[in-house]
């Protein structure tokens, strides 16, 4: 099976194939990236799309110094910075950075509120990090090359962000029981 | 107070991460076998990390799909000449186009940043220009290989490519050099010897270099149950055997699984790739040690001993001298026997290193990380980014003076060559704007 740094640079020699394999392959990460840290979901499905144009786009400015994946979080992180950016400017200012997705708005079905509302109480340089390692499973170096931070930054953030999250979580009542009911409606 | 424990804690989340060297990870998996603080840590952060899996989202929708075919379809004719999409941002090379553009009309600036680039280009030049010593070391600090810095970081131990295979070639050949001294000095000195020596073992006599191949491999997999079966028949499969075996299955924590398993060294690389196929490897190092010389060193010196215990048996036999003295050759003969079993199950230790690989292997469950430990109180916080930010001042010094060392001299070197004219220019200078007004008065 070819690598993604192969599809690119095949993609980047003209073939259309390659990126919809790199496509396929990164469809559901990019869309779940966006839905965790987007409130809208229709407006995480366009970043999606932004972030997955943009590499179609700017394929001939890929470089194989870094992996594939540093690459596509690299830009998606980018686009979602612009939103964010966005978004404080239109609430002048007071945006907390977090763009928690709203779980009753329709199209957004998610589990493991507690979760999510756990996440949020983070910091959020330190949630960043825990986000890319835990749902996007990054290593520690392209998070590295993502976040622009040096190796040690990010496993410090990651070990704070871990420790903080374990007692928050902790501290969360009744979530051993919606633990329970996740699980039994799960199985 | 300090922590007890050899390792950060921050160490231990990295080697469940799978973000740590082999050797340290292997480390670090000893002392968790010991420390049950550590393991109830590691517990902890498993636990963690299966909690976060509940947080799910929607998948993505199938109109994604077709958008994205269509917009592959209309980038097909055009994407050689592709432009960078407005979406992102500028990156620093264009930022710098950028800037040099809106530098056009104003040449004073060109001309100063001109004298500028040509002094600083003479001054990193000349020194590399007058030793032939800083040359790599400023090749590879100014190299951008990042992936192949990446991979170096997994592992640094040496490998049987490029530079490593070149170095590795010489030092046989080297070798190969003293071998044949070794051969010649050890024949004259058999020479004086009545029985013939023992043959050498025909390793040695090979001119091709013995290799001690040792590789270390992490996978993670799965399915958990069926992979110590797994394992033993891949072994088994490959003439080998397994050397050591621990499996630990804790309730509530990810199962582990390592081992030590040796299989004969021609059949490595088929059993590696079956093993691969067990799960994801997520760490992989190889390394050979060449022990040629090893070899060769105790074949030479187990015969000379064998020479030698022949030699005092012949003594013993032909004596007609005192107890005292016969006595005394039995006790040098027994200490050369100990010492020829010793070189023995040397050599026999040597020959099973050369002849099985050992694969050290680590199967993990898949699993995601997560944390307990001490608590993040303030103070903790507070300590560890005055340490960190203690760390940053520190290394920031050193390299302030490292470089000023290593430009110092050159920089003193134009400094000292440009004092002067300099002066004398801004002299001059001087002078001609001061002549002016009494010319014009004049």
């Amino acid at each position: 099976m070819a690598t993604d740094e192969q599809l690119i640079l095949e993609f980047q020699r003209g073939s259309r194939e390659a990126f919809g394999e790199l496509f396929l392959r990164y469809r559901e990460l990019i869309c779940a990236f966006f839905r965790r840290r987007v409130k809208d979901a229709a407006r995480a499905e366009e970043l999606a799309q932004e972030t997955f144009v943009a590499i179609l786009r700017s394929v001939q400015r890929y470089e194989p110094r870094a992996t594939f994946r540093t690459y596509l979080f690299g830009i998606a992180y980018k686009i979602l910075a612009n939103h964010r950016r966005k978004l404080d400017q239109n609430s002048g200012g007071a945006g907390s950075g977090f763009d928690l997705p709203d779980p009753s708005a329709p199209g957004n079905a998610e589990t493991g509120m507690w979760v999510r509302e756990a996440i949020e109480k983070l910091e959020a340089n330190d949630r960043e990090v825990l986000l890319l390692r835990e749902y996007e499973e990054l290593s520690y170096e392209e998070i590295a090359g993502v976040l622009r931070l040096p190796v040690n930054t990010v496993r410090s953030r990651l070990f704070r962000a871990r420790l903080a999250l374990k007692e928050i979580l902790v501290s969360v009542p009744g979530r051993s029981v919606r633990e329970e009911n996740a699980l039994d409606s799960s199985i | 107070m300090r922590s007890t424990h050899p390792f950060e804690l921050e160490e231990v989340m990295a080697y469940l991460d799978g973000e740590i060297s082999a050797n340290r990870a292997s480390e670090i998996a000893q002392h968790m076998q010991q420390c049950a603080e550590c393991r109830e840590l590691a517990g902890s952060f498993r636990n963690l990390s299966h909690e976060l899996a509940a947080w799910e989202v929607e998948t993505s929708p199938e109109r994604l799909t077709e958008e994205m075919n269509s917009e592959i379809a209309a980038a097909a004719g055009t994407q050689p000449k592709q432009t960078p999409s407005a979406l992102v941002e500028l990156t620093p090379i264009e930022r710098l186009i950028a800037l040099i553009h809106s530098l056009k009309g104003r040449p004073w600036v060109w001309a100063g940043a001109g004298s500028l680039a040509t002094i600083f280009l003479l001054a990193i030049t000349l020194p590399t220009l007058m030793t032939e010593r800083t040359a790599p070391f400023i090749a590879s600090r100014d190299g951008a290989d990042v992936s192949r810095s990446a991979s170096a970081s997994v592992d640094k131990k040496p490998t049987f490519g490029g530079t490593v295979r070149q170095s590795q070639r010489e030092e046989l050949q080297a070798l190969q050099k003293r071998m044949a001294q070794d051969e010649i000095s050890s024949s004259i000195e058999n020479h004086a010897v009545p029985a013939p020596p023992p043959p050498v073992p025909s390793a040695s006599a090979s001119t091709s270099p013995l290799i001690a191949r040792t590789v270390s491999l992490s996978l993670v997999v799965k399915d958990f149950s069926a992979i110590q079966a797994a394992v033993e028949a891949v072994v088994s499969r490959h003439s080998g055997y397994i050397g050591e075996l621990n499996t630990s299955t804790p309730p509530d924590a990810a199962k582990t699984f390592s081992a030590t398993l040796r299989v004969p060294s021609a059949q490595l690389e088929p059993a590696l790739a079956e093993l691969k196929q067990l799960g994801r490897a997520d760490q992989e190092s190889q390394a050979g040690e060449e022990v040629t010389k090893q070899y060769v060193d105790l074949a030479a010196r187990l015969k000379n001993s064998r020479a030698t215990e022949e030699r005092l048996v012949g003594v013993l036999r032909n004596n007609t001298g005192k107890v005292k003295d016969v006595l005394e050759v039995e006790n040098e003969i027994s200490r050369v026997r100990g010492e020829i079993e010793g070189m023995e199950a040397d050599q026999r230790a040597l020959q099973t290193r050369i002849d099985f690989a050992t694969i050290t292997l680590s199967v993990t469950e898949e699993y995601k990380a997560s944390l307990n430990g001490a608590p993040s109180s303030t103070g903790t916080r507070l300590h560890n980014a005055f340490v960190t930010g203690y760390h940053s001042v520190v290394e920031n010094v050193i390299g302030l003076v490292a470089w000023l060392l290593e430009s110092g001299p050159t920089l003193l070197l134009w400094a000292v060559l440009l004092f002067f004219p300099v002066r004398w220019a801004w002299r001059r200078m001087r002078r001609a704007f001061t002549s002016q007004p009494k010319v014009a008065a004049a």
